[in-house]
């Protein structure tokens, strides 16, 4: 029970991370201009869809032996990608980067995303089914960061591989940072819920006047009523 | 040109509406952003609205949001302000995330789309409901509107008169916290389904309840209606959600009723288990019945009328309307295709084109079915590479390709369909369907299980012509119209063949479509009754947890992922290679 609870909130994530780059390159190839490239996405975006549904089955089966207080939270609602941060409230990638930085972020992310695996394979034990299913997935990454490195040296053939490695280092420390910010986050977070509570107190004791009678609609032509006011 | 949106809630989309008072346009932002539920501000669909029809914002003359966003703000927090210290997380929450609500509306707009901003206007919640669906009505004076949720504005359910367009009087309303639609909600989440998302499996499973069940009694009696003061009634304590922003329901209902179900536990048929949960969803879906059935008997008190428009989140409950419909002083009720708060933006827009008072003479037109544009962007150009490579043309030629598509149909195949315009709501209407013989249950079977991955429990909608529809089913003229969205069940005539059908419930009911006159479905059927076919078993053309498919890429990509092999598409029809 104890290694389900600690394994849940792992497949979790990882099921989001890959849903939301399914979405990514399914807005690249609804976006792109070229045929190509349209099929290159939409043949990425179904490789990321098939992995979001295998880590949805683990998360499921680790579920299924959870309690029902622990499954609950991780029951999966797709507005969660964007209130997790998987996909930005912006806007997709493809929308606001230069394809140039897009591709080179799908170059670094590919292998960052395997390198993740490999630590869920540890953790599931290489021969098993499922530590089969996540070896084959990171052959699959891999693929993935091959050919968007093609992709970018093709398109951009005045850069050279070691530009591409400078992407790479940036885009590494970037995620590091969004480690180090999301924890730190969490942690302030934590110190200031205290604080956070006490104003909500005060606030909600205000509340507690209010008097909303006023803006009760029964018996009013709502036709009437002020289109601009808010209340 | 005018726009409604709505959004931060629900489902947001963006409607527009022009000076002619016809409804040009309409998308759900989930279509766009692929996201199921999209409840972030709908800049896709505005974007979208405003690339496909060609207009700058100097064109648009008021854009109107679909709630008062402060009003819905301030009633949640004066409500937990009410139950402190322990509501003290969802205040919280609420202040903390005060500029992620749609009190940010007004600075969202001034980001996406400046000057849009000083356009802007607003509509109270219910009122956004009452005139989408008195856009679907042929009539537009002397109507009741019956509008009932899980919480808009300051209510949760409100009866209004309708003299006319530009008088809509609100003569009841039901105050927060009581709420019928957040008490199905709570019951869905206590079932293990997600809240705005699984009420529709809730209604699915209770028709393998038994009314007379403890357990269906016991949750009959979490509400009621009072007849002296004309009110709901309900005991709060079985529920949080309007103190918690984690659990809808308290440890009382589960002392009441039993643990809670797991989410990730399959939900079978013979299963222990699966009957106590069928006996409580059959209790919610019996108090949902008993209830409207009140609210409508004192519409009808109140108003004097017979004609009813019918929305908000519960009227998406179609087992219920069949019931309604038999109220001896009912003579019509309307319910428009998406009738939760998708659908208000069509009604904030003829907010914005009611209020416009350049125009002494309205005309609000009747919106069609499938009213989202299609792609300005050639299809065809961009999906050549994807369709040469994972697919093969069977045919090309339109009319071969319906032909041949019926063929298949015959000879027991599942097709997918992505054809001209997308629909409004959240219902398949044959435009984006997975559609096989409704009487093959081998191939409704393939659909259900292999395509669609679909609890054990769910039925699948038979869609015919309505000649057909009157040889099979009891069909009521009260509710016509919704049986063309699939907004009702129906029961099958008494000893009739049709019980015996796939796509009939366990209970001997089927949430029936009636095609429309030259519709995509209509077509097909020409195709297909010299083939025998009359019904065709029809679900949403998605993969489970995915929004319904918006265009051919999409298509395409379920196509990819599914066993499905074939599709139907403007191109012609498709076979997947592999």
């Amino acid at each position: 029970m104890k290694k389900t609870k600690s394994e849940l909130p792992i497949f979790y994530e990882t099921a989001h991370a890959e849903l939301a780059s399914a979405l990514e390159m399914l807005a690249a190839c609804k976006g792109t201009n070229s045929q190509n490239q349209a099929l290159g996405y939409f043949m990425h975006a179904k490789d990321e869809y098939n992995h979001a549904r295998f880590f949805f089955n683990m998360l499921s089966k680790r579920g299924n032996l959870a309690s029902t207080e622990i499954a609950r939270d991780f029951r999966f609602t797709p507005p969660s990608l964007l209130t997790k941060g998987y996909i930005s409230n912006k806007g997709f990638l493809i929308d606001t980067m230069k394809l140039k930085d897009f591709i080179a972020f799908v170059y670094t992310n590919e292998l960052l995303a395997k390198s993740s695996f490999e630590n869920i394979l540890n953790l599931v034990g290489c021969s098993t089914e499922e530590g089969k299913i996540i070896s084959s997935i990171m052959k699959e990454e891999l693929r993935h960061h091959g050919m968007a490195k093609k992709h970018f040296l093709s398109h951009y053939p005045a850069l050279q591989p070691w530009q591409l490695m400078i992407y790479r280092t940036r885009e590494t420390i970037n995620n590091k940072g969004r480690k180090i910010y999301d924890a730190n986050l969490k942690l302030l977070d934590q110190l200031l819920t205290p604080l956070y509570r006490a104003m909500a107190f005060l606030a909600g004791t205000i509340a507690k006047k209010l008097n909303l009678n006023e803006f009760r609609r029964k018996g009013k032509n709502l036709m009437n009523i002020s289109s601009f006011s808010i209340l | 040109m005018f726009i409604g949106v709505t959004g931060y809630n629900h489902e947001s989309s963006a409607a527009l509406v022009d000076k002619n008072g016809v409804l040009v346009d309409f998308y759900r932002e989930e279509s766009l952003s692929r996201i199921k539920g999209d409840k972030s501000f709908p800049k896709r669909s505005i974007k979208k609205l405003l690339d496909t029809n060609n207009l700058k914002i100097k064109d648009i003359e008021r854009v109107a949001f679909y709630e008062r966003p402060l009003s819905a703000f301030l009633h949640i927090v004066k409500e937990a302000s009410l139950h402190m210290p322990k509501s003290l997380k969802l205040l919280t929450h609420q202040f903390r995330n005060f500029n992620r609500s749609s009190v940010s509306c007004y600075l969202d707009f001034a980001k996406f789309f400046k000057g849009l901003e000083n356009k802007l206007i607003y509509s109270d919640h219910h009122l956004s409901h009452t005139l989408t669906t008195l856009a679907y009505s042929k009539t537009k004076k002397d109507l009741c509107s019956v509008v009932v949720d899980g919480f808009g504005d300051r209510s949760t359910a409100s009866i209004s008169q309708i003299v006319d367009p530009t008088e809509i009087n609100e003569l009841w309303e039901c105050p927060y916290p009581l709420s019928l639609g957040l008490f199905y909600s709570a019951i869905t989440d206590y079932l293990g389904f997600a809240i705005n998302e699984g009420e529709y499996k809730v209604m699915g499973l209770a028709s393998f309840g038994d009314s007379n069940s403890k357990s269906a009694k016991l949750v009959r009696r979490l509400m009621n209606w009072d007849s002296t003061s004309n009110q709901i009634t309900s005991d709060m304590r079985y529920f949080d959600y309007h103190l918690s922003t984690s659990n809808s329901y308290s440890s009382k209902l589960e002392d009441l009723l039993g643990p809670a179900r797991n989410p990730f536990v399959q939900l079978i048929p013979g299963d222990s288990d699966f009957q106590r949960f069928a006996n409580i969803a059959r209790g919610a879906q019996d108090l949902t019945v008993y209830l409207l059935g009140k609210i409508f008997t004192h519409a009808h008190k109140i108003t004097s009328s017979r004609r009813f428009l019918f929305s908000g989140g519960v009227a998406m409950n179609s087992a219920s309307i069949d019931t309604l419909a038999q109220l001896p002083f009912v003579d019509e009720i309307i319910i428009p295709p998406s009738p939760g708060d998708a659908g208000c933006a069509i009604g904030a827009a003829y907010y914005c084109y009611i209020k416009s008072s350049y125009y002494s003479d309205l005309n609000i037109s009747k919106p069609t079915l499938f009213p989202s544009l299609k792609e300005i962007r050639n299809e065809e150009y961009l999906t050549e590479q994807i369709i040469f490579n994972e697919f093969s043309v069977l045919e090309r030629n339109e009319d071969d390709a319906f032909l041949k598509a019926a063929e298949l149909i015959s000879s027991g195949e599942v097709i997918g369909t992505v054809l001209s315009n997308s629909e409004t709501g959240p219902r398949a209407l044959g435009n984006r369907s997975l559609i096989c013989d409704g009487k093959n249950k081998d191939a409704v079977e393939n659909l259900n299980t292999v395509i669609k991955n679909r609890s054990p429990f769910r039925p699948t909608a038979p869609a015919m012509r309505y000649e057909t529809a009157k040889k099979y089913y009891k069909l009521r003229i009260e509710i016509h119209d919704c049986y063309k969205s699939m907004s009702s069940t129906c029961k099958c005539l008494k000893d009739n063949v049709s019980l015996e059908f796939p796509t009939t419930h366990v209970d001997g009911t089927a949430r029936i479509q009636i095609v429309e006159n030259n519709s995509s479905l209509d077509k097909l059927f020409s195709k297909l009754e010299p083939l025998g076919i009359e019904i065709l078993a029809n679900s949403s053309l998605n993969v489970s947890g995915d929004p319904i498919c918006f265009d051919l890429v999409d298509g395409l990509m379920v196509c990819s992922r599914t066993k499905l092999r074939y599709l139907l598409t403007d191109l012609g029809l498709l076979k997947r290679k592999n």
